[in-house]
């Protein structure tokens, strides 16, 4: 039986380090090289000795998929490569292409500049890492080699975030990696198409649980944006330059607008170039909205909001700014962090998930006192908030994605299996599909029922079709035919056609017995006996006598001869084909009976 | 408001009730089957006495489910056991299941409490208790009330019975007390240690058209007698009574709601009193929105009275036109904090929202 094999990487369960390998026809691919975000050994990336123990991989593997440029699904990557080996294709969007190399290097900043790590990859791996990747389209066919095939669907989420398709003749397996069926301000949402591919993988962190609205958590963020201003302090926002910055800027531009508010906001040049060259670059990528906006006016000109000068950090009174980098471990963010963490007027929104060893990561545990460059103490007074806009599917989005889809068999990633059971229960219900949940390092076996073409001539399909009732769409018929297999061709013909093609001589199989007949007549009236007997019984049956003597029962012939030894006895001989096996049968057992007394 | 959150389910509910540890279930009661029950732990905002703002856990998360092939429209947890009950058409009989949450995430179905299926039989209003043994009281109409005990399916008292109005709702006032709420209004006390006792009756105002009642009985409140808690009915004409059970010739209070005229909408008539608010009720069922009434202001006039609170938030959930608006399905009060609500509609939305006394009392 033709199979999949799915196994996930990595030791533990927990969320954050995405990587998954599939293999499919012969093929090998992986998916994703996440790197695990909490852990400062060699925990944190995927256990690649499952794959081969030692060597490099290049022959293992036919390819590498990247869903997005978020940490957990491609921080391992240039260690995977460059450390491990890896020398193959690495397929991504072009987004992801584009800020994957950002990400990387900042987070390689912080590991080893900041905690001083040596067992970590270099700028150089990440440069190298990144010349093997190559940039796929939305809905573009690549074809991997001659057989692997795959294709990327938008996938809502991040910028660039994608779902692929991976297609190996008539096999095919959907990933999704992290997806978000709800359009937001400036992505829509996951789409894919009918593909009915043999196996979905999907994440399902979120399957349990019920998200709080969307409108609430804006409402909640701009209640403390007010508040912080009113009262004159200043807001705070670290921000990565692309993706929820440009929400809540659109957020708070309209916010202010309605309300007639007169704080300045402001953004950090660095962040309105970069943001705007990507903007340019990938506007495909965002939803309807921001597109249409784009195309009037630029991305940051917005009325209410100005670029930033170094020097405004110190100007009096109320005022909000975004500044890069994300996680206030460096630059620009950190420097107006430690100007206005003194002030308990003064307010700090991490915006998202922050590494372990960064300011933001330590002020959100709860830290109050941070040790700076040169021993000096930061007593922060400010006030932290933390919010989080970042949208994944939850358990209504899953069912979505899976009606639209339409897979044979689902797998879920990343959850405890029996936390899991309602969700696969619920899966198995509603689409009578197989649901699996391995564990990291559980391989678990798809098998898959590839379809397999076939011509059929137009004379056999002809033929079946003129005998019967007109074919039922919804229920399969059931055809006779010859197949023949000739090179690599499939085709179905008659069987007659099958034997003129092939130059074969159909044979005909005759099956002949005797049957002993006690009777002092003659053979023609024994015949005679044996005719009128079987005439009597077989009404719904031709049975004929002809002029030579022999009997016929549709087209079975009988004869009678005396015993050559004994002329009390006749000999009956029962004379059919193949095809009439069943009557044969039938009537050698009814003569054996005898002939009734007459 | 002081504090809002809006949820979505993925079906709507006609039932919130708490359970052990804080959480909350709801299901499904749609027509075909697969319905779900969900256990939902909410979000630490909710728990917690201060409210936080921007709270990294916002969510309702699922702690385990259950599929159901009837419709849920009752259902109610077993004290001190990991059963709960639940009840729902085509006919009165009971369903048991077993919520096991550190093993599985499945609530597991256990057994059918099976009844007598009269003709015309609706679904059952269930109560539950255990104070002799894990009881559920239930019955669809006045003559088919029955105690069943829940593990062993035996039935322990049988209501003698006056005549068969359907019944709105039903409950414990005590381990001995059971109170009856027909649908026309009537209250009926019973004690089971009496079985063949008949019940008191006290009615209700007069009405020139036929009107659907239901009860709220306080509940939760340590150290009082039940009984000498004030029993609220509301009709679907809007019209709030109180009357004290051990005075029962005359009402303790009446009063008038302010609410559009019903259309086919009794089905969700729904009333209950703050745990933690002395006098405070709330009601809905009408349309999208929930009253709240400080029922210390009422008299016996029968007048209009005003509430002190209306959520409006369902009225801005509907998608379609005049015809969606979304009806509120039910709503229960948090049993710690005293101005917090929880409420779903026939939209699918859960809110939670705490609200703020207008003129500074707090």
């Amino acid at each position: 039986m033709p199979e999949i094999k799915v196994t996930p990487l990595g030791a533990g369960q927990d969320v954050g380090r995405s990587c998954i390998l599939v293999s499919i026809a012969g093929k090998n691919v992986m998916l994703d090289c996440g790197m695990h975000m909490g852990y400062n050994d060699d925990r944190r990336f995927p256990d690649f000795s499952y794959i081969t123990q030692n060597g490099r991989l290049t022959d293992f593997l036919d390819c590498v998929i990247i869903s997005h440029f978020h940490l957990d699904h491609c921080g391992a990557l240039p260690y995977f490569s460059e450390m491990v080996g890896y020398d193959g294709p690495i397929y991504m969007t072009h987004p992801t292409k584009a800020i994957c190399p950002i990400l990387l290097e900042d987070y390689r900043k912080i590991t080893v500049d900041k905690k001083g790590e040596t067992n970590f990859f270099t700028s150089q791996m990440i440069k190298d890492c990144m010349k093997k990747v190559v940039a796929v389209h939305l809905h573009q066919t690549v074809q991997v080699d001659e057989e692997l095939e795959i294709k990327a669907y938008y996938a809502g989420h991040v910028l660039g975030a994608a779902m692929f398709q991976i297609k190996v003749g008539c096999e095919s397996v959907v990933y999704t990696g992290d997806y978000n069926m709800t359009p937001d301000r400036h992505l829509g949402a996951a789409w894919i198409d009918k593909c009915r591919p043999d196996l979905l993988i999907s994440e399902s962190t979120y399957a349990t649980t019920i998200r709080d609205s969307k409108r609430c958590r804006e409402r909640d963020f701009l209640k403390k944006v007010h508040e912080t201003v009113e009262r004159g302090g200043k807001v705070l926002i670290p921000v990565f330059a692309l993706g929820r910055a440009q929400e809540l800027c659109i957020l708070l531009e309209t916010f202010w607008e309605r309300m007639n508010l007169k704080a300045p906001i402001y953004f950090s040049t660095g962040l309105t170039e970069k943001a705007n060259h990507y903007y340019k670059l990938f506007i495909t990528w965002t939803n309807q909205k921001i597109r249409k906006t784009f195309v009037q006016r630029n991305m940051f000109e917005f009325k209410h909001i100005k670029a930033f000068d170094r020097a405004f950090a110190d100007n009096p009174g109320p005022m909000v700014v975004f500044a890069t980098p994300g996680m206030l471990h460096a630059g620009q963010s950190l420097q107006i962090f430690r100007k206005w963490a003194g002030n308990e007027k003064n307010m700090v929104i991490m915006p998202g998930y922050c590494v372990q060893g960064t300011v933001g990561h330590k002020i959100l545990s709860g830290q109050r006192k941070l040790e700076m460059e040169g021993r000096q103490i930061l007593e922060v007074k400010m006030q932290v908030e933390y919010m989080s806009f970042s949208a994944h599917a939850d358990a209504k989005g899953i069912m979505q994605l899976i009606r639209q889809a339409e897979p044979r068999n689902v797998l879920l990633v990343h959850g405890e299996a029996k936390k899991m059971e309602f969700l696969k229960q619920k899966i198995e219900q509603e689409f009578h599909v197989s649901c699996f949940m391995p564990a990291n390092g559980e391989t678990t076996t798809i098998l898959t029922n590839p379809c397999i073409p076939v011509d059929i001539s137009l004379g056999l399909l002809k033929r079946e079709t003129a005998i019967g009732p007109l074919p039922d769409a919804k229920k399969p018929k059931l055809m006779h035919g010859t197949l023949l297999m000739k090179d690599n061709s499939f085709r179905l013909v008659s069987p007659e056609q099958a034997l003129k093609e092939l130059g074969l001589a159909e044979h005909q199989l005759r099956f002949t017995c005797r049957v002993h007949i006690q009777d002092p007549r003659k053979e023609h009236e024994t015949v005679l006996r044996v005719y009128n007997h079987l005439k009597g019984i077989l009404k719904d049956y031709s049975v004929q006598h002809l002029p030579d003597g022999s009997i016929t029962v549709e087209s079975i012939l009988i004869q009678a001869t005396a015993h050559s030894e004994d002329q009390g006895t006749k000999v009956l001989l029962v004379s059919w084909t193949y095809q009439d096996e069943e009557l044969g049968s039938y009537l050698t057992s009814l003569l054996k009976k005898g002939l009734p007394q007459s | 408001y002081r504090d809002l959150h809006t949820f979505e389910l993925q079906t709507p509910t006609r039932l919130i009730e708490w359970a052990c540890g804080n959480r909350v279930c709801v299901a499904g009661y749609g027509q075909s089957d697969g319905n779900e029950i969900l256990q939902l732990i909410p979000p630490p905002t909710l728990l917690t006495k201060e409210t936080q703002g921007l709270c990294p856990e916002r969510d309702f998360k699922v702690e385990c489910g259950g599929f159901s092939e009837r419709p849920v429209y009752s259902l109610k947890y077993v004290p001190d056991t990991s059963l709960l009950v639940t009840s729902g058409p085509p006919d009165s009989s009971l369903q048991v299941w077993k919520v096991s949450a550190e093993d599985s995430d499945v609530i597991k179905s256990v057994s059918t409490l099976a009844t007598e299926n009269g003709a015309g039989q609706s679904w059952a209003k269930i109560a539950t208790i255990s104070a002799r043994a894990p009881w559920v009281l239930h019955g669809s109409r006045l003559n088919k009330v029955q105690i069943t005990e829940v593990e062993s399916r035996k039935n322990v008292y049988t209501a003698a019975s006056r005549g068969s109005e359907e019944l709105s709702g039903l409950a414990f006032l005590d381990c001995n007390t059971l109170l009856l709420c027909c649908a026309t209004g009537q209250l009926c006390l019973a004690d089971i240690r009496q079985p063949q006792s008949l019940m008191e009756a006290m009615s209700v105002p007069s009405a020139p058209c036929s009107e659907q009642w239901c009860m709220g009985t306080r509940h939760g409140a340590q150290g009082l007698e039940l009984s000498s808690q004030p029993v609220a009915r509301l009709s679907s004409r809007g019209l709030l009574t109180l009357t004290d059970l051990r005075k029962t010739s005359e009402f303790l209070a009446l009063a008038k709601a302010r609410v559009p005229s019903p259309g086919s909408g009794t089905e969700f008539l729904c009333i209950s009193w703050a745990p933690a608010l002395e006098g405070y009720l709330a009601i809905s069922g009408f349309d999208g929105t929930v009253h709240v009434y400080d029922t210390q202001r009422w008299d016996n006039s029968g007048r209009e009275a005003e509430p002190v609170f209306v959520h409006k938030g369902h009225t801005f959930g509907g998608a379609g036109g005049d015809r969606d608006l979304p009806l509120v399905t039910v709503h229960t009060w948090h049993l710690q904090k005293p101005r917090t609500l929880l409420s779903a509609a026939s939209d699918g939305s859960l809110h939670v929202w705490d609200w703020v006394q207008p003129c500074g009392k707090c």
